[in-house]
């Protein structure tokens, strides 16, 4: 009896009290509950976006009277009805989808090779630089970093002046519909390789050797072996990316120049430059829509990606 | 192993252009910060400290700083525990429901920021929370939660159900088995998005715009909105401290937790 | 023409000679001050803009009020665009709104008038010593002062313009302006100058502004940059664009910051427009007490002097010395003949048609 007493550590007496505690709460480990448990804290974090949610939602059937800038104590469905009668509606909406589509095509493109080099890099020191430079864009903030991309590619900026060496005229980079893919690339990079880097390393090395040692070339052990494998982390980074660009506004807003605006630019129209919150609600609500489509779409065709692979196991 | 000198020269090649659109725009603004004119540019116009020294007599700028690394722990505290239990909850269990749910999960992706931050500027005003830091810190750990949910449940592939059993089956309870067992197989997806949380948050501009008032304006709201006239190199040097604090934090990190077992290929 | 309003100054010379006489530091109190003066607060938050225009609001109200009253004054940066919700829905809260004063463009404080948010500067002891400008139009008595004027003038690289500055907006349709040009995100300054380059008349807005939109889609074939303030200033300083229509605080700003830049009025006319300061309600007694006493020390001449010289603008009381250089310049009127060619609408139909113009502007661009 005492030497059992002396022998038992207080770490685990105090984890024993957290075991009986835990128990008394909730018998047998909450049983069929644990998910649902385990999911609360999220889904009420998340709640005050939804109730949020709720009151745009209520604005959205509101219209500005614009005597008094006041809304309409009553609901309307007028504010939806002119947002699906201008062509403008879909003109930004098709441009966001495209983009978002074209952006997370070749984010996942080069975040695959990064990640997968920053994993399997024998250098832990080349490891953490590729690891920090993903940090790197971060730091500057939005706009200082497009004024920095209006010092490298500008009309007088260094790559200009270095085709200007090689006598080619100064050429408009900067504020077109390709600039804004491209900063947001840049700026999705990050993501896509933070959210590719854990699936890659939980595919063991000794199975891609395998491969190429039974005589499968590179690309076809990485198209046969790695990418399935890594598939729930290309779509977990590709859902990532594609619900991020397509609600975008700073790059259009900052490398479009003004006139390659996406839906969010819109709604920020509405909500700060003409007061009218109540079209800019509507707005809103279509772009949840839009992308909580192209979600469920997503899952539907590829499987819910790194989500469902428990549900997948079993 | 013997790799392909094709598929490391591809892949490289790859990472290094990757490298060198990710950090050129920032090393422009850090070269530009020594500049001894009064626009950035670069190369700079000559070298001065004095946009460092400007900003070290900056107080507001100093406050505004302690208030974005106090949002961004709260963020940290909140969304770390909501998303690795969320994480494993998803990738362990069978949820029913679990399509719609996950697309619940994504709101905060799906939702333009300027949606959420109006959102949760009416219903924080309604709770008559506004005024303070720590509703800022729930909000970017809200708009930020995906991250952290899919970063934990992506490393939870890794996760042995069987190590579990026999775990429970040589007598642990379930909070033993919790900690012992299923937490450190997800620690490198808990390190990662705790890491990309703080940092994010940390930067969050948009939706702090619309919580923060004059009393507690965070840092990159107040670089956002200095920015009304002339882009001075002033800002320049302020990214480059920030940088250089956020080096520093993940160096701490680094001699902590050491990300390197977290990272590396098993 | 209602477009052109005559600036009779009121004939309130008394007024200002008594200014004269007794200092002006001790008139911006008012006489309230020598019976029950509320509590102070420890700090008035002041919603401004950045750069040289909070630079300029420092010297020249900001600190002096600090001065004599011990009140700090905490100037918040927030966009006046961004600023306008916040406090909509604080009021709508019934919560303390975030700023106690707001620097505003006038038509935007004229919606928040409309919107019953403004309180009532009427009674400000100085206001019988400002000029017909401090008065907003199409709104019952003061919920905003206008504190001074200024002009969307055609800015430009005078490289880029070898003879001489450029006559008309015409002038910007050249080939070799493609891309060079930039104007405001939701055209704002442009459009009023535009129906007249599109051969429209004046009178007819808001009725019809086909002249005006013609135009801009001539503009928008030259694919002109859009953005905000500081967009322009970068743009010229980066050499990205030969001309934008701005406010000439902008350019004078870009001035004083060493980049090569004039501007001119344009033979179409531009826009003349006013900023004010107006209260959000919601304030406890003391709060907005101190607070009026703030915009009220906004409208001395001394004050008005330092911070007017910041910003290069005309002010609202008599007997201002324009800053060095802008005497006579277009984005400096003071004489009836100066204001001939600057456009000014009503702040009613501005506020009542802007949305659309703003969105018919954005269309075409966006297109």
């Amino acid at each position: 009896m005492r030497r059992y007493k002396t022998s038992y550590p207080i770490s685990w007496r105090f984890m024993d009290v957290l075991e009986a505690a835990f128990a008394l709460v909730l018998p047998r480990g909450g049983g069929r509950l644990t998910p649902y448990l385990l999911l609360t804290p999220a889904v009420l974090l998340v709640g005050t976006l939804a109730v949020g949610l709720l009151y745009i939602g209520d604005s959205s059937l509101r219209v500005l009277d614009r005597s008094t800038f006041l809304f309409s104590d009553y609901w309307t469905l007028e504010n939806y009805q002119r947002a699906f009668s201008e062509s403008f509606t879909a003109t930004i909406i098709w441009r966001s989808l495209v983009g978002a589509v074209i952006v997370t095509a070749v984010t996942l493109l080069l975040a695959f090779p990064y990640a997968y080099v920053m994993v399997r890099t024998s250098s832990a020191l080349l490891r953490k630089f590729l690891l920090v430079a993903l940090f790197l864009p971060f730091f500057i903030g939005q706009v200082v970093r497009a004024y920095g991309w209006l010092i490298i590619l500008g009309n007088q900026g260094i790559v200009n002046d270095a085709l200007a060496l090689v006598g080619v005229e100064p050429l408009r980079l900067l504020f077109n519909y390709p600039a804004v893919l491209f900063g947001l690339v840049q700026y999705m990079l990050p993501f896509g390789v933070l959210m590719l880097a854990p699936a890659l390393t939980a595919i063991p090395e000794d199975i891609e050797a395998a491969a190429t040692s039974l005589g499968a070339n590179w690309v076809r052990a990485l198209f046969h072996v790695v990418l399935p494998m890594a598939r729930p982390g290309l779509i977990g980074a590709g859902v990532v990316v594609l619900t991020l660009s397509l609600t975008d506004f700073a790059m259009p807003a900052i490398l479009g120049g003004g006139s390659q605006d996406f839906v969010a630019n819109a709604i920020y129209d509405q909500f700060f430059r003409t007061s009218d919150q109540g079209f800019g609600a509507s707005l809103t609500l279509i772009l949840i829509a839009v992308g909580s489509m192209t979600v469920g779409l997503i899952f539907a065709v590829f499987g819910a990606g790194t989500l469902a692979l428990g549900a997948n196991r079993k | 192993m013997n790799r392909s000198p094709t598929q490391t020269i591809v892949f490289w090649s790859v990472a290094i252009l990757c490298v060198v659109a990710l950090s050129a725009p920032t090393l422009v603004v850090l070269g530009a910060s020594f500049t001894a004119g009064n626009i950035i540019d670069f190369p700079p116009d000559g070298f001065s400290l004095k946009w460092y020294v400007a900003i070290l007599g900056e107080r507001d700028l100093q406050q505004a700083f302690l208030r974005s690394v106090i949002v961004a722990c709260i963020c940290v505290a909140v969304s770390v525990p909501a998303g690795t239990l969320a994480g494993i909850a998803l990738s362990k269990y069978q949820v029913k429901w679990a399509g719609a749910l996950q697309i619940y999960l994504l709101l905060p992706f799906t939702v333009p920021l300027i949606g959420s931050g109006i959102g949760l500027m009416l219903l924080f005003g309604e709770l008559r929370l506004l005024g303070s830091l720590w509703p800022i810190g729930i909000a970017t750990a809200v708009i930020n939660l995906p991250f952290m949910i899919w970063a934990v449940s992506s490393s939870a592939a890794s996760l042995d159900p069987d190590l579990e059993l026999a775990a429970q089956s040589c007598g642990a309870g379930p909070l033993q088995t919790f900690f012992n067992v299923t937490l450190p197989a997800v620690t490198p997806g808990v390190i990662t998005g705790a890491l990309l949380m703080f940092i994010l948050s940390l930067n969050e501009f948009l939706v702090s715009l619309l919580l923060v008032d004059a009393r507690i304006v965070t840092l990159p709201v107040q670089i956002y909105n200095s920015i009304r006239a002339i882009i001075t190199p002033d800002l320049a040097a302020v990214s480059v401290v920030f940088i250089a604090v956020a080096a520093l934090a993940i160096i701490i990190l680094d001699r902590i937790v050491g990300l390197e077992v977290f990272l590396k290929s098993k | 023409m209602n477009f052109e309003r005559k600036l009779n100054r009121r004939s309130l010379l008394k007024a200002s000679a008594a200014v004269g006489a007794t200092g002006l530091a001790s008139v911006s109190m008012p006489s309230v001050l020598r019976a029950a003066e509320p509590d102070k607060p420890s700090e008035l938050i002041i919603r401004a803009w950045g750069g040289p225009w909070v630079e300029a609001l420092k010297n020249g109200v900001s600190d002096p009020f600090t001065e004599k009253t011990g009140i700090r004054i905490i100037h918040d940066l927030t966009e006046d665009n961004e600023i306008q919700p916040k406090v909509w829905a604080a009021v709508a809260q019934n919560r303390t709104p975030p700023i106690h004063i707001n620097w505003d463009t006038t038509t935007n404080a004229t919606k928040s008038a409309l919107r019953g948010v403004c309180e009532d500067l009427s009674d400000l002891s100085n206001l019988s010593g400002t000029t017909d400008l401090a008065k907003p139009v199409g709104v019952d008595g003061y919920p905003i002062v206008n504190t001074y004027g200024y002009v969307y003038v055609l800015a430009y690289r005078p490289e880029a313009f070898p003879d001489g500055p450029p006559k008309s907006y015409h002038d910007l349709l050249d080939p070799k302006f493609k891309g060079r040009i930039a104007f405001y995100n939701d055209g704002i300054g442009f459009h009023f100058p535009a129906q007249v380059a599109g051969g429209g008349a004046l009178e007819d807005i808001p009725g019809n502004m086909d002249a005006c939109w013609e135009f801009v889609e001539k503009i928008k074939a030259q694919n002109p940059l859009l953005g905000e303030d500081p967009d322009f200033v970068t743009w010229f300083q980066r050499g990205e664009i030969d001309a934008a229509c701005t406010i000439s605080t902008n350019a004078l700003g870009a001035k004083r910051s060493g980049v090569d830049i004039a501007w001119t009025v344009p033979e179409e006319g531009a826009k003349f427009d006013t900023d004010g300061l107006w209260i959000p309600k919601g304030h406890s007694e003391s709060d907005l007490y101190w607070a009026r006493e703030y915009i009220n020390s906004a409208l001395t001449q001394a004050n008005q002097q330092v911070w007017l010289d910041g910003l290069g603008l005309p002010g609202v009381v008599p007997g201002l010395t324009p800053p060095e250089g802008l005497a006579g310049d277009p984005s400096y009127p003071t004489k009836p003949e100066d204001f001939e060619r600057l456009i000014r609408i009503s702040g009613q139909i501005q506020v009542e048609n802007e949305s659309e113009w703003f969105s018919k502007f954005k269309q075409i661009m966006q297109g």
